[in-house]
């Protein structure tokens, strides 16, 4: 088990000054001579996205061509490869893509390194020696609930067990397929393993074919509208989807976050740079820009605790009223960041298993 | 060469030379892109030669997801094709209001992509658990739908959601042919001491059944490469060969490309036996037309 | 003639409740969007979108013209393989087939690879062109319906005959076409034209991964974040796209001229 930052030491008091570390002059008019940036899989509403990219079309005056808000990072990793002779608008400049998928892309020569200028302050164990891929930010895995068909929301993974909660449990996503949903499945796993990484995986599938077997799994992709119209009241999701959907969905129907008690898996996406980008210095400018204190907390206002969090909070750059909307920082004290190689081994093992074990499957 | 031998080459240039747009445009925008994929079937991602993908295709898993991919293709196919004829005779040639016929048509326009998220959300909000139907049928009639054994998410649910884009196809595709039958065949049985029941099984089926046959061909190959609806509906549990395939392709884990490669042409090969046996059956259906 | 007018009525019925009741359900649920009433709010906000009407007004004007083109290729297509190379018939038949089951994905990337802005043939390199692309693609999906509703309605009449009594009338090549097929597989070339503009309004992966501002990427936008937006957008795109078919109906009935009944 891995503890990689603990968040209970932050005193934070109210503050105005948000001073980034800035990028240099011929960057900036590199990047403005290129003019655009196009970005991918860029959900306006994950981790506030929205805002941040209006902030950095405010800041440097460059327009911003999103490509598909829906895609996968096989989606992203796909886009790139398709389009290495393209430097037409379909072709990626950077991608925000799971984990394990930064190692995997730079073995393939896919991504190119560079180093923002606040290198230094995000933890070593989340980005690439060489400077190829980086972490960006992380959430932990926690129940949404529609407090309109749940009275009592689950505390904790074995609460979702309870003959209340009958067709209720759903994923976000497909656990063969989606990160989310897989990393929903070991943190279940966590759970009911006792904190064994190892055993999680399995422990993760058992659960499930457990959850099924009493009638509380639903197998419909649990989203916005399913939640709200009742076909999947909890949903198994990263808090900061979860706590934008809260506001999105303004009391109609009134949602409920909940980090459960144990098993709180922490998953971190990384950020990188297109080897093929038609727009480099734009690139560039876009990462200096997510890593200055700016963008940090343009994550955080979308709920996503950005990588640099510990360096912000120790400096005290983080505003009183942000961290108030977060959860209770608590809840992320007994977070677990899986390694590169616990990811590939319960990943291996829950899309490998997931058809004959969980037995969901219709015939 | 004879002149009549000129005349023939000249004749045979001219009737390829008729079909080269088609061609063309086939090649440009549908069969070169997909040689990629041919090409992509066996290779591994390292880029050397291999039988692995086309050899991978044949595990238990994957065996299985063809197979409930082609049951629920021919469930959905059959059914609408059949409950699609009947709506297609009942307005052409059922004696009804002529703007029932130009609603239904156009309502079938529409509704025949009416697929994925949204018609998986529209029955999950009618038939669902907590849906308008199931609670209307719960509070007006006490008739509690889900204890009876029916479940959406299931393949009944599934081949019933289908028929919804299935249906309207059928519909559109099958009226021109209807009203090609023309009234003096009808006249001329009813003539001749036809009965209803002789007309239709001797004279209409015989001039109807290769369209619908071709139709009812169209119906399987849409169903077989649908995606977003079964996977808005049933997502994690039903395995039909596009969500393998897509998860191959685009998947945040799996992420074979090649493995999708086979998995796709081995779509096309099925797509393929199902055309020859449409034109087998055609072939012998069109035997009285020589 | 009774008992198959009131079998006729049954089928309607059925059929009818069977394709309204889900929409009445979505747009039950739609409705929801202000807590504890029905309001129209989801309508609102959806319509105040600007994004909302440009990318519609995109796939109309796409689904037009991928009409037009797919019409213009599609039926002197059927037309010559009945008429000249009925050998032919198996080989494009299946070639028609093969939009369906080839995934939209596998083309597109297909298209990325052939057609870029560094290939011989530079669609992706401007926008104009890669609109040309889209149009192109749209056709390609559209071909597999827009070809069989043709050919069933080509099926019906004898191209043979026809030709041959409009050449002995001393009329061209193009005459035939326009005059004499056209007005009669009018009805085959109506139902392809429904579902064609149905696939292009709807169509998502083609607009997305080239990168234009089509209708699907929008509509999948807002369902990814929305609850009550989404139904309400599929009921106003269901109501356009029905009200554009109401015209192309119009539209055609005005221009084709009776045809002949011997």
């Amino acid at each position: 088990m891995r503890r990689l930052l603990s968040l209970s030491t932050a005193m934070v008091m109210a503050s105005t000054a948000i001073a980034a570390a800035e990028p240099s002059a011929e960057l900036i008019a590199a990047a403005k001579a290129e003019g655009t940036l196009t970005t991918i899989a860029l959900p306006h509403d994950w981790c506030g996205y929205g805002a941040v990219i209006e902030g950095f079309k405010a800041k440097y005056g460059l327009t911003v061509n999103e490509l598909n808000p829906d895609a996968g990072s096989g989606d992203e990793i796909e886009a790139i490869k398709a389009n290495k002779d393209n430097k037409g608008d379909q072709a990626p400049d950077v991608i925000d893509v799971g984990l394990s998928f930064g190692p995997s892309a730079k073995a393939d020569g896919l991504i190119q390194a560079y180093k923002v200028s606040t290198w230094d302050s995000i933890p070593d164990t989340a980005k690439d020696a060489d400077g190829f891929w980086y972490g960006d930010y992380y959430g932990v895995m926690s129940f949404e609930v529609n407090k309109d068909l749940v009275k009592e929301s689950p505390k904790d993974w074995a609460d979702l067990l309870k003959p209340e909660f009958a067709n209720m449990v759903a994923l976000a996503g497909d656990p063969r397929t989606a990160n989310q949903a897989i990393s929903g499945v070991f943190a279940a796993g966590l759970s009911s393993a006792g904190g064994d990484v190892a055993k999680s995986g399995e422990a993760g599938l058992a659960f499930f074919k457990d959850l099924n077997a009493k009638g509380n799994f639903v197998p419909v992709i649990g989203k916005s509208a399913p939640l709200a119209q009742g076909t999947t009241p909890i949903i198994l999701r990263w808090d900061y989807n979860a706590l934008a959907d809260r506001d999105t969905l303004a009391g109609n129907p009134p949602v409920d976050v909940v980090i459960p008690a144990s098993g709180v898996v922490a998953g971190v996406y990384v950020q990188a740079i297109s080897a093929y980008a038609p727009h480099p210095n734009a690139a560039k400018l876009w990462m200096e820009y997510l890593y200055s204190d700016e963008g940090q907390l343009g994550w955080l206002k979308g709920y996503c605790h950005p990588i640099r969090f510990n360096d912000l909070a120790k400096n005290n750059k983080i505003p009183k009223e942000l961290l108030d909307k977060l959860p209770p920082a608590a809840a992320y004290e007994k977070a677990v960041f899986p390694t590169l190689a616990e990811q590939e081994a319960y990943k291996e093992t829950i899309t490998k298993g997931w058809d004959t074990v969980v037995g969901a499957n219709v015939q | 060469m004879s002149s009549k031998q000129a005349i023939d080459l000249k004749k045979t240039a001219i009737d390829w030379l008729g079909i080269t747009p088609f061609l063309l445009f086939a090649v440009m925008f549908l069969i070169a892109p997909t040689l990629y994929l041919v090409t992509g079937a066996f290779v591994n991602p390292a880029g050397e030669f291999t039988f692995d993908n086309v050899a991978g295709l044949f595990t238990d898993k994957i065996l299985a997801s063809y197979w409930i991919s082609i049951k629920i293709s021919l469930a959905s196919s059959i059914g609408g094709a059949f409950i699609g004829f009947f709506l297609a005779w009942a307005v052409v040639l059922g004696g009804l209001p002529s703007w029932i016929r130009s609603s239904l048509l156009t309502f079938s326009g529409v509704a025949s992509n009416f697929a994925g998220v949204p018609l998986a959300f529209a029955f999950l909000a009618t038939l669902g658990r907590t849906g308008l139907v199931t609670m209307l049928l719960r509070d007006w009639f006490g008739i509690n739908l889900y204890a009876s054994g029916f479940n959406l998410l299931s393949f009944i649910g599934l081949t019933l959601t289908y028929m919804y884009f299935q249906i309207p196809l059928m519909v559109l595709i099958i009226t021109p042919a209807l009203d090609g039958l023309k009234k003096e065949w009808r006249e001329a049985a009813e003539i001749l001491g036809a009965t209803n029941t002789q007309y239709w099984t001797k004279v209409a089926m015989p001039i109807l059944f290769p369209s619908i046959l071709g139709t009812t061909l169209l119906l399987f190959a849409n169903a077989f490469g649908a995606i977003a609806t079964a996977y808005s509906l049933t997502g994690s549990t039903f395995n039909i060969v596009p969500i393998q395939l897509y998860a191959q392709i685009r998947g945040d884990v799996l992420h074979n490309p090649n493995l999708g490669y086979a998995l796709a042409l081995g779509m096309i090969v099925i797509t393929g036996i199902s055309n020859l046996i449409y034109i087998w059956l055609r072939m012998r259906a069109e035997r009285w037309q020589k | 003639m009774k008992t198959q007018k009131i079998g006729a009525w049954i089928a309607v019925l059925f059929g009818a409740s069977y394709f309204i009741v889900p929409l009445i359900a979505t747009f039950e649920f739609s409705l929801r969007m202000r807590r504890g009433e029905y309001s129209f709010d989801a309508y609102r906000s959806v319509f105040s979108d600007i994004q909302f009407r440009e990318s519609f007004s995109y796939s109309i004007m796409m689904a037009i013209l991928t009409i037009v083109f797919g019409v213009l290729l599609v039926v002197p297509t059927a037309y010559w393989v009945r008429l000249r190379l009925p050998q032919m018939r198996p080989v494009v038949e299946f070639i028609t087939l093969m939009p369906l089951v080839i995934p939209a994905i596998v083309i597109v990337f297909g298209y990325l690879r052939l057609y870029n802005s560094s290939s011989y043939i530079p669609f992706t390199g401007s926008t104009r062109g890669t609109d040309v692309l889209l149009m192109f693609s749209f056709m390609t999906l559209s071909l597999p319906y827009m070809y069989r509703s043709v050919d069933t309605a080509m099926r019906t009449i004898d191209v043979g005959t026809l030709t041959e009594a409009a050449q002995s009338l001393g009329a061209s090549w193009p005459t035939i076409m326009f005059k004499c097929i056209f007005p009669n597989v009018m009805s085959g070339v109506l139902s392809g034209a429904f579902i064609t503009f149905a696939i292009v309004i709807g169509e998502f992966t083609m607009p997305s991964l080239l990168n234009r501002p089509a209708f699907g990427p929008y509509l999948q936008l807002i369902g990814a974040n929305r609850a009550y937006e989404p139904p309400a957008l599929a009921i106003i795109a269901f109501a356009i796209t029905w009200g554009c078919m109401v015209l192309l109906q119009l539209v055609s009935r005005f221009s084709k001229s009776a045809p002949s009944k011997p």
